[in-house]
């Protein structure tokens, strides 16, 4: 069985109008983002954020008026299943680091004062302090950059010119602007298993340029007369079937863990579900035919001497 | 099981030696080696892995992480500057002492930074004896500057200044391991993290009480005996004689009174008696009318000290000072020995976590708290169920898709697919790293990566099949052309995951060590394995065609 036969699909003839599409998608992203649209979790904006179990189905509108009185502004909602009885507080509130989990207390007790025919049987919390959260913006964007610059330079490496690295490389800074679109668009919180999600991204969308670059960079050896970009439109069609057996695969896959993952992961599911389908539309539209751009400009140079 | 299979080691040898005589009889001899090698290697990953989890009795071999079994994981931050104002201040004292016992005048001496002092008006016939004096005694990580007029400045070195730093950093987390010991939890992790190194990750699985174990971590537990010199009910009147400022030699500490709300101020001698360093044990006792005490008894060079200063002051108030505040100030009726209490309005548990932390030690500096973490050991049980539940949607659905797909080539992936989960499973479990939720993640990631490997493969397989090949042919030349493809992308693979690696601790880090080890498994199980098992089930005979 075979889904597609002898595809010879013109990528490059294309690719134009997607990377007009693109550049419209980060723009507007960029616009959302720096107009403030992109929300942090609690890891990065420092603050509060208790999940309780309530031992019945618990009065939201109780619990809010409970809160409020000793955390005006907090944000009460409703956490994963239903039936777990579960609610989420999150109070923005800094919390003064001689006493970090004072907010949190002062919400136990109101609860435990004004709404005590339901007590809350469980809690887990996550208080961040404010030092901790600018840090760690700062570490999650250098360490998204280093992993980037490191993947650039050992592909170069390994090809033998430094358009393939920075081909796949831009292909994966493309990939994580798209992402942090979408993760404003679909109002998702930065948390740390969202940077997670990027990173991992940032690996999986240079790993599948890799396969084409890699099937070019094998053509390249025996078919010295053809043009670059006929030959990496060959490349891409070649690798096709694998592109979507592979990257349809891992895309089921992480959607079950968006669906079935629980409230943790559901953000982390949902950047990865966007980051595999950006991935892959990258690879086809972005990194190939910014190499071929590149040699169009100086040919010489951006063909490997031969495969490492 | 008999006791001697329950040597993982005796055990794994039996059953290589079982598999060795299989593969002899069964096996062609160019597949044995292989054969021995893969199988005795998944052998030992699969008595590394049982059991998983806690069966029986038996402690399972994967570690949970917090967010799975619900714990407390914080991160503290020592102010270092604290032991930096203790050591100078201890210095200050010690040029004072110093001039003195010489006989030299000087104005005041006072600590003017954290790592610094300043000694100003030096009477100018001594300007050279105190400038030796200063020099003698602060020769080592110091530095003694002078700019005139009897006027010195002591400074410590940087390398004097890391090192206070690194001890303190190094004290607070043996201190704080002896009290989180006290608390019986079971795997504590202490460790210093960060850039700057004054960072303590303290990592407490399955704790139920967060509170009480925050208490029994930040508790600096100063605990100091001074005499008292006068009470009064301000602070005010306290200095009135002395022109509301404190003598040199003196300090102002306030504690509860008898009646609620109202506070007693104490003028006490700096100097204390008795430190928390001088005791030897502490434990809780009760008082005459059956109320919760501290009994505590001194070491020995202390209780003759104690003893001289107690017999010295009879008749006088003795206050017993726990971080900063008054507990009580018994009047010493006679001289006291070695064994002593502390009383106040302890409620039972108080009086038993208040020993403990005196026990374990008094911290050298106080703590800030930067993030604090703790999760319900339900809600870890849901996430395992959801984990679970996503991770068996996502083999199901590959499986079936293989096997649809590429037929009874499928098989060998799935093989393969087993293979590699059950290494990165023993990996975890051998390196007792805790698999956490974003580390679920990790594994269905893997199993991602691993059938694109054997995708890779397959199509490569096909493509030369298109091509004319023999089965044979076609099978050999998949294998190898795919070889640099997947060098190269589980290389760029594992270097983003070692950046993840260094993102931090907790949860992230589970998910870095999962995608790593499952990258590296994975090249051997869909990779070797699978080359392996085609190799294995073609046989010798000509083949016609392939089920791909």
């Amino acid at each position: 069985m075979e889904i597609i036969k002898n595809p010879h699909i013109d990528f490059l003839g294309k690719a134009k109008y997607f990377v007009a599409l693109s550049v419209l998608l980060i723009a507007a992203g960029v616009f959302w983002i720096v107009s403030g649209h992109l929300l942090y979790g609690v890891e990065f904006s420092g603050g509060t954020q208790l999940v309780l179990q309530f031992q019945a189905a618990p009065d939201v509108d109780r619990i809010r008026d409970a809160v409020a009185k000793v955390s005006p502004g907090a944000v009460i909602q409703s956490y994963g299943d239903p039936r777990t009885n579960k609610v989420l507080v999150r109070i923005s509130q800094e919390a003064p680091e001689t006493d970090l989990d004072a907010p949190a207390r002062a919400v136990r007790q109101a609860l435990a004062d004004s709404y005590s025919q339901n007590p809350v049987t469980e809690s887990s919390s996550e208080i961040v302090g404010p030092l901790v959260g600018a840090e760690l913006r700062q570490k999650a964007v250098l360490l998204t950059g280093l992993g980037l610059l490191f993947q650039l330079v050992y592909i170069a490496w390994r090809f033998k010119g430094g358009v393939w690295g920075a081909g796949a490389a831009i292909a994966a800074f493309h990939d994580v602007l798209v992402c942090l679109a979408f993760l404003a668009f679909f109002r998702f919180e930065i948390t740390l298993n969202v940077i997670a999600a990027l990173l991992t991204l940032v690996g999986y969308s240079v790993n599948d340029t890799i396969v084409i670059f890699d099937r070019a960079r094998e053509n390249l050896l025996h078919r010295r007369k053809d043009s670059m970009a006929k030959l990496l439109n060959d490349s891409l069609n070649q690798t096709l079937t694998r592109t979507i057996i592979s990257n349809g695969t891992t895309f089921l896959a992480v959607l079950g863990l968006f669906l079935f993952g629980g409230e943790v992961l559901r953000g982390f599911g949902f950047t990865m579900v966007v980051g595999i389908v950006v991935g892959t539309y990258s690879t086809l539209f972005i990194a190939v035919p910014l190499v071929n751009w590149w040699s169009l400009r100086q040919a010489p140079s951006a063909k490997p001497a031969r495969a490492a | 099981m008999p006791p001697a299979l329950q040597n993982p080691i005796t055990l794994w040898l039996l059953l290589s030696a079982a598999l060795a005589g299989l593969v002899y009889a069964f096996m062609r001899a160019e597949l044995r080696t292989r054969a021995m090698l893969f199988g005795s290697i998944l052998i030992a990953c699969g008595i590394a892995t049982w059991p998983p989890y806690d069966r029986n009795g038996v402690p399972g071999k994967i570690h949970l992480g917090l967010d799975l079994r619900g714990g407390i994981h914080l991160v503290l931050q020592v102010v270092v500057e604290d032991a930096l104002n203790a050591t100078v201040n201890d210095a200050v004292a010690t040029a004072r002492d110093q001039a003195t016992r010489k006989g030299i005048q000087i104005g005041p001496a006072q600590r003017v930074s954290p790592t610094s002092f300043t000694v100003e008006g030096t009477e100018p016939a001594r300007v050279k004896d105190m400038r030796e004096l200063l020099r003698d005694f602060f020769r080592g990580g110091w530095e003694v500057r002078e700019s005139g007029e009897g006027r010195f400045t002591v400074e410590m070195s940087d390398l004097y200044q890391r090192q206070l730093k690194d001890q303190t950093v190094q004290e607070v987390i043996r201190t704080i391991e002896r009290r989180v010991n006290a608390l019986g939890v079971a795997e504590p992790l202490i460790a210093a993290q960060g850039s700057r190194g004054d960072q303590i990750l303290v990592q407490l699985p399955g704790v139920a009480d967060a509170d009480q174990a925050k208490r029994m971590i930040k508790t600096t537990a100063q605990l100091s005996l001074k005499l008292v010199e006068t009470t009064a009910a301000t602070r005010e009147t306290l200095l009135a004689g002395t022109g509301g400022r404190e003598p040199e030699n003196m300090e102002v500490v306030s504690g509860p009174g008898d009646t609620p709300g109202e506070p007693v101020y104490y003028l006490l001698r700096r100097e204390a008696l008795i430190t928390g360093r001088d005791l030897k044990n502490a434990r809780v006792g009760v008082d005459e009318n059956n109320r919760p005490q501290i009994n505590f008894s001194l070491n020995a060079t202390a209780a003759d000290k104690f003893s001289r200063e107690t017999g010295r002051n009879i008749n006088r108030q003795l206050a017993i000072v726990l971080d900063g505040t008054v507990y009580s100030a018994p009047v010493i009726q006679s001289k006291l020995g070695a064994d002593n209490r502390i009383t106040g309005r302890f409620t039972t548990q108080e009086a038993d976590e208040l020993s403990k932390i005196l026990k374990a030690g008094a911290l050298p500096a106080s703590l800030r708290y930067l993030q604090e973490l703790t999760v319900g050991a339900s809600l870890g049980r849901d996430s395992i169920r959801d984990g679970v539940r996503a991770s068996l949607a996502a083999m199901a659905f590959i499986t079936i898709f293989m096997l649809f797909y590429y037929r009874l080539s499928g098989v060998n992936a799935i093989i393969a697919l087993a293979a590699n989960l059950l290494i990165v499973l023993a990996i975890l479990a051998h390196l007792e790293a805790n698999l956490t939720l974003p580390g679920i993640a990790g594994m269905i990631l893997t199993v991602g990566v691993g059938v694109d490997t054997n995708v890779l493969v397959f199509e490569r397989i096909r493509e030369e099949l298109r091509n004319g090949k023999t089965v044979r042919a076609a099978i050999q030349n998949g294998f190898d052309r795919v070889w640099i493809t997947i060098l190269d992308t589980h290389a760029t693979a594992l270097i983003a995951a070692a950046f993840l690696y260094n993102f931090g601790t907790g949860p992230i880090r589970g998910f870095a060590v999962t995608l790593f080890w499952g990258l590296a498994a994975n090249v051997i199980a869909s990779y070797f394995v699978s080359q392996f098992l085609f190799e294995w089930v073609l046989g010798k005979r000509h083949v016609e065609s392939l089920s791909i």
